[in-house]
């Protein structure tokens, strides 16, 4: 009696997020792939079905692959290198030295604020008539005369690449972090005894022990990376011409300022169905390693 | 218990939301759902909180008006058109919406013709030249709630010490940028530009206008690819590549424009008549004047006129919509009001649309009287035409693209194909 109480008990307490994520998150995405095949007006009233109209539409728009080409170099670097540098950063906090706790609570900090005050305080910073850098690098002396540091659009975009890899790190280094302090410190010791030095210790017991977590912080890296909106939209709007523009910020420009709601709801689809061949290609892969492993 | 408890707290959870649906439904009062864009840091006040003589606008209706609810949302302009577009998707249209475009609202018949609800007396008191920017195929689709028009501001501190008098022609301008940075040695832009998507389209018409071409041509049709339009945005580009302007026109907008002006790094900005009020409240203390807007020699200039409106959405479901229309005529009438329109047009800092306001206005700051006259002779955005949102973005579109090299006449001639297609 006891034991078919508990079969069905989980999925009692289940319910509750499982109706949450039904209603807030599965039927806003049937919707969307509903839209997606659908005509919209330009004031958003929903019409018949138009097959992949709207698909080819959204291929076809003339800043297309400028969209996708920023979309790929935004999250390759953004989550590329705030894993790296956040792996990096993890490794120094792992250490016991003087201050560490201060140290990995001033980390938390770019993580805890909100993405648009981020982009917004940046957008200060590299300011050219009275932004903080030039003054900094003015009253150093090291400059005589302002930068402009927003020269052109493609420098744009590494600044807002740079902001999202620095709100990134502390994310991926409170993951490694996690990950490096379940590892058995005896592990070292041996390899210490066995006379293996720094690069080996990381390369055959640090990088294979972290590797799970390493796995969950790239795997939301990449979905947050993918879909975040407040950077870009907050330091440029995509301009020039949608030349800083990714997919997320693109199509919410298509969709509101240019009213083209049938393409921008077809490349959301097309975003999402990118997004989850990634998130699948590299669950595998590390899964299979982990097998393997 | 445990399995008792459990059920219970679940069924709660789930019922709960069902809650959240609102259950009543008054046979006698007449809710009107309302959408107001905010303006500026004291729209939300005098609407809802205590910004109108310790009261606010909706207490006061309702107090007048019993038997009609107003469910009043006051929006930022950032996200009013995301709002109305979610609200028209899922057949939630507002009753009242204050917004700028009306189009492809009246085009896809959601809108109710204006004749349907607003009152005679009111319909004649609106400026008739404001009218005709609302109307398609003969019918009006939505009233003016006010109005800006722009001209050209200058530092008057800065004009002196350089010794140079404002420009009237894009020569003078050449002239008078050249001196600016010559006197001051770069640590003055001369002039302000902005191509961002917030305005970019208002710096199309400043030029353009000025050269005897437009978004449309003299049958108005679209005609956004004229010689005319091309030598005017090629004449925008040249005072950037000569660094008379701020230097990031395509992320810099008007605002940042008029931070600079109130710090007394820009000597001249293009800006509406809100401005000086603008620069107050920024702490700045700018000796500043007014000029037309520079036009091309032997062209004439045109000040660019920016008006906003109130429509009225269709509603089926309403039982009774003759009482519904009335309903709505009277909330116009009750803003419109010159005991509390006049108040509201001067703390948003516009020009109004309805003659009754104007003596008004006129004795409480006589600028109102010359920005008037200005406002008389505006040419305005060809809202009333469908393709009007596409021809926004498509021109600012245009002009980032030729601040990165690209030939502004292919890509107004691309606009152009893809609005006659």
């Amino acid at each position: 009696m006891e034991s078919s109480k508990h079969k069905w008990m989980p999925y009692v307490w289940l319910l509750p997020s499982i109706l949450l994520i039904g209603i807030f998150v599965v039927f806003p995405i049937l919707i969307v792939f509903r839209l997606s095949f659908s005509e919209i007006s330009k004031a958003g009233v929903v019409g018949g079905f138009v097959g992949f109209q709207n698909y080819i539409d959204a291929v076809n728009l003339p800043a297309f692959k400028t969209v996708m080409k920023n979309t790929f170099w935004w999250v390759l670097s953004v989550v590329g290198l705030s894993t790296l540098l956040g792996f990096i950063i993890a490794l120094v906090l792992n250490q016991k030295f003087r201050g560490r706790k201060i140290a990995r609570s001033i980390l938390i900090f770019p993580w805890a604020t909100s993405l648009v005050i981020q982009a917004s305080v940046w957008n200060y910073i590299i300011k050219y008539e009275y932004g903080n850098l030039n003054n900094v690098l003015l009253n150093l002396g090291i400059i005589r005369s302002p930068i402009n540091w927003r020269v052109s659009y493609q420098v744009e975009f590494i600044w807002e690449c740079g902001v999202g890899i620095f709100v990134t790190i502390p994310f991926v280094a409170f993951c490694v972090l996690s990950g490096l302090q379940s590892i058995d410190e005896s592990l070292y010791e041996s390899a210490t005894v066995d006379g293996a030095g720094f690069w080996s210790k990381l390369w055959y017991i640090t990088i294979p022990l972290v590797r799970p977590s390493l796995s969950v912080s790239t795997v939301l890296n990449i979905i947050y990376v993918f879909n975040s909106f407040p950077i870009i939209f907050t330091m440029t709007k995509g301009a020039p011409a949608n030349k800083t523009d990714t997919m997320v910020t693109y199509l919410y420009m298509l969709s509101f300022y240019d009213r083209k709601k049938g393409p921008a709801n077809a490349l959301s689809v097309i975003g999402f169905l990118i997004l989850c061949l990634c998130a699948g290609v590299y669950m595998m892969t590390v899964m299979r390693k982990e097998d393997e492993g | 218990m445990k399995k008792f408890t459990s059920i219970l707290l679940t069924s709660a959870m789930v019922l709960s939301m069902a809650a959240a649906v609102p259950a009543y439904a008054e046979t006698d009062t007449i809710e009107l759902d309302v959408i107001i864009c905010q303006y500026g840091p004291n729209t939300n006040d005098w609407f809802l909180g205590s910004g109108m003589d310790g009261s606010n606008f909706v207490a006061k209706f309702e107090e007048a008006n019993p038997g009609i609810k107003l469910n009043l949302d006051v929006v930022s302009w950032n996200d009013v058109y995301t709002e109305v577009d979610t609200r028209i998707a899922n057949n939630n249209a507002p009753d009242i919406l204050n917004i700028d475009v009306f189009a492809n609202y009246a085009n896809e018949g959601l809108l109710l013709p204006v004749s349907d609800y607003c009152p005679e007396e009111l319909y004649n008191d609106f400026f008739p030249s404001f009218i005709d920017q609302s109307v398609i195929d003969g019918t009006v689709w939505a009233v003016p709630d006010l109005a800006s028009a722009r001209a050209l501001y200058y530092n008057v501190d800065i004009f002196e010490e350089v010794g140079i008098e404002p420009p009237t022609t894009w020569a003078e301008l050449e002239d008078a940028c050249q001196a600016i940075i010559d006197f001051y040695e770069g640590e003055v832009y001369p002039w302000g530009i902005d191509m961002t998507t917030d305005e970019g389209q208002a710096a199309f018409a400043y030029y353009t206008w000025g050269n005897g071409g437009g978004f449309v041509d003299e049958n108005g049709e679209w005609a956004v690819n004229s010689a005319e339009n091309a030598e005017a945005i090629n004449f925008a580009l040249s005072l950037v590549q000569n660094g008379y302007t701020n230097p990031n026109p395509a992320t810099q907008t008007r605002y940042d424009l008029q931070d600079m002006f109130a710090a007394g790094k820009l000597a001249m900005v293009i800006a509406p008549n809100s401005l000086p009020t603008y620069v107050a409240d920024k702490g700045g203390q700018i000796n500043m004047a007014t000029v037309g807007i520079p036009a091309n020699e032997g062209k004439t200039s045109s000040s660019v006129g920016v008006m906003d409106r109130v429509m009225a959405f269709k509603d089926d479901s309403a039982p009774d919509q003759a009482a519904r229309n009335e309903a709505i005529g009277k909330f116009l009438q009750f803003f419109y009001d010159p005991e509390n329109y006049v108040g509201w047009v001067s703390m948003e800092g516009f020009l109004p649309a309805v003659n009754s306001a104007v003596e008004a206005l006129v004795a409480s700051d006589e600028s109102f009287g010359a920005w008037l006259d200005v406002l008389g002779s505006c040419q305005f955005y060809p809202t009333a035409k469908a393709e009007w949102d596409q021809v926004k973005q498509g021109v600012i579109a245009a002009e980032q693209n030729a601040l990165t090299g690209a030939d502004i006449q292919a890509e107004l001639d691309a606009l152009q194909a893809e609005l006659v297609k």
